[in-house]
């Protein structure tokens, strides 16, 4: 199976993903993977799967995805598998989800009395696509002679270091992003806020960083999160989905975008004050800033979430403005569906972020902040896509850190 | 033909094959290669049997009816003797018949999607038959 030229600054070697999951699968007895989380998809296929999806690995050769039949063409012409090897389910007989599977592992695999691994866990973003309970029980009905073991931690770990490929993307993604940046700025400046709406603040972006090469407005948070006013400063608020609201003289504005380019996802985050603003609102604004910049400064191989997260609220406290920071500063990042947990599933917390886990470069994650007022109807937001590197972190988007101050 | 043959016979096999060549052309088929086999449970006696069709380049090159296991084809349904009698004569559509889980479609979803309006011209032809069931 042919994928596309190296000389491509995007190219990926699937092939050669898919077999460290073979090889991973033989080292733990696994003789089907059956993978259904949408980051397994994205990861294994290089498609767009948005209705639920499988992708059986068998242990030797290329793997199968299934996706709702209304889609199954598009994804297959989309993904570096073939048509025969994305297949379409449907209610109709034999051609639904459970019996298509199953008869393809026992007839097309002849793997009846095997182990196959699955995806089942925990996840506090709504699209992850754990197995469900229901599915779980009716392919074990259907393959009654297997053993189903939990195998998530497969594609966790092989997922967790980024290849020069699909860093390429994140930084495309990311420039993309600055492109919206760019067009919300124009639009806002020189008077050009006055009526406009956090919604049409949204659209503005998403029609900028479409132009230039985005799929979609990718988070499941409400697309491109829109807020001001009042809105930006609400309690630990690090989810604004934009309203009907209008931009106001002497209110804050966060503009947090999101872009996504062959699976790769942008998402930045910039501050606006629309004048006349406050010393007190500046205060808070050099707060924010400050602390942004000792944390960009500071990320680097080596360190983890909790060490980081220490030294930063030090800072924040030795400032002055500790009570005004959401004491975390990151979420997970990978090819759609990859979102918010760091690493392996080896916390305190089963599938949230281990606290110690310790950064390796080329890791990527999102450098994230959230400054919030309440009583004072203000708040800032910072997430930028990040590099991990030996020394040092490479941020992705390059619009200027800032606070801007637009009359 | 006004006399009646028996449905799966080697009479209606022959009618069927016969009516296809003449009745379909390779454009109406859009020129496609491919093959299906029917496979009939319950059939009167209590044997299985089959139905086969292969087409190539749209031209109906094999039509089998016979017991036991049918040639290797790249869509096989299976159902009951009765459903596909009276999706043959019109009765039940053969795609409400699949939606209702009574029939049991193997092969590419999507390009089983393709070939559906094919499948219901060759019924459409087969049902012209005059047949016994």
């Amino acid at each position: 199976m042919s994928t596309k030229p190296q000389r491509d600054p995007y190219f990926i070697d699937f092939p050669k993903r898919v077999s460290q999951i073979q090889e991973k699968m033989a080292q733990e007895d696994i003789d089907v993977y059956l993978g259904s989380r949408l980051r397994t998809l994205s990861w294994v296929t290089d498609a767009f799967c948005p209705w639920r999806s499988y992708i059986i690995i068998p242990a030797e050769g290329l793997p199968t995805a299934f996706t709702f039949v209304i889609d199954a063409a598009r994804v297959a012409d989309d993904s570096w598998l073939d048509e025969d090897h994305v297949l379409g389910y449907a209610p109709l007989g034999g051609m639904n989800q459970i019996a298509q599977i199953s008869d393809f592992i026992k007839e097309e695999l002849g793997v009846k009395k095997g182990r196959i691994g699955f995806e089942s866990g925990l996840s506090n973003y709504l699209p992850e696509g754990n197995m469900t309970l229901f599915e779980y029980e009716s392919f074990k009905g259907a393959l009654s002679d297997c053993t189903f073991v939990n195998a998530h931690h497969i594609i966790d770990e092989l997922a967790i270091i980024k290849d020069e490929g699909t860093i390429n993307r994140f930084r495309e993604a990311s420039r993309i992003v600055d492109e919206g940046h760019k067009a919300v700025k124009e639009a806002i400046s020189k008077g050009g806020w006055k009526n406009l709406t956090e919604t049409e603040i949204a659209g503005i972006a998403a029609l900028a960083m479409r132009r230039a090469g985005s799929v979609w407005e990718w988070s499941f948070t409400g697309g491109n999160e829109i807020a001001s006013g009042y809105r930006t400063g609400l309690a630990g608020g690090a989810c604004t989905p934009p309203t009907t609201r209008k931009l106001q003289a002497g209110q804050p504005l966060m503009v947090d975008i999101h872009a996504m380019f062959k699976l790769a996802l942008g998402d930045h985050a910039h501050n606006y004050l629309i004048g006349p603003a406050t010393d007190r609102q500046l205060w808070h604004a050099q707060n924010f800033i400050d602390i942004v910049s000792l944390t960009l400064k500071t990320y680097r191989a080596g360190i983890s979430p909790v060490s980081l997260g220490e030294q930063m609220m030090d800072f924040a406290e030795e400032k002055g403005f500790a009570e005004y920071m959401v004491p975390g500063f990151e979420h997970g990042i990978g090819m759609l569906g990859d979102e918010w947990r760091i690493g392996p599933n080896d916390g305190p917390f089963a599938f949230w972020t281990n606290p110690d886990h310790v950064y390796r470069e080329n890791e990527v994650l999102i450098c994230a902040m959230q400054y919030a007022c309440p009583e004072e109807d203000i708040g800032f937001r910072y997430e930028n896509p990040i590099v991990i590197k030996k020394d040092k972190c490479e941020a992705l988007s390059r619009f200027a850190l800032r606070v801007e101050v637009i009359e | 033909m006004t006399e009646k043959v028996a449905y799966l016979s080697s009479q209606w096999r022959d009618e069927v094959e016969k009516r296809l060549k003449s009745e379909l052309t390779p454009e109406q088929m859009k020129h496609i290669t491919t093959s299906v086999a029917f496979n009939y449970t319950n059939c009167p006696g209590g044997n299985a049997k089959f139905l086969y069709f292969k087409c190539e380049d749209g031209s109906v090159t094999d039509v089998l009816v016979d017991e036991g296991e049918p040639p290797q084809a790249e869509f096989v349904i299976t159902g009951n003797y009765d459903l596909f009698a009276q999706i043959t004569q019109g009765i039940i559509k053969s795609h409400r018949a699949l939606m209702s889980g009574k029939l049991k479609l193997k092969g590419n979803m999507v390009k089983a999607l393709k070939l559906a309006s094919l499948a219901d011209r060759l019924n459409r032809i087969m049902g012209q038959i005059p047949t016994t069931y």
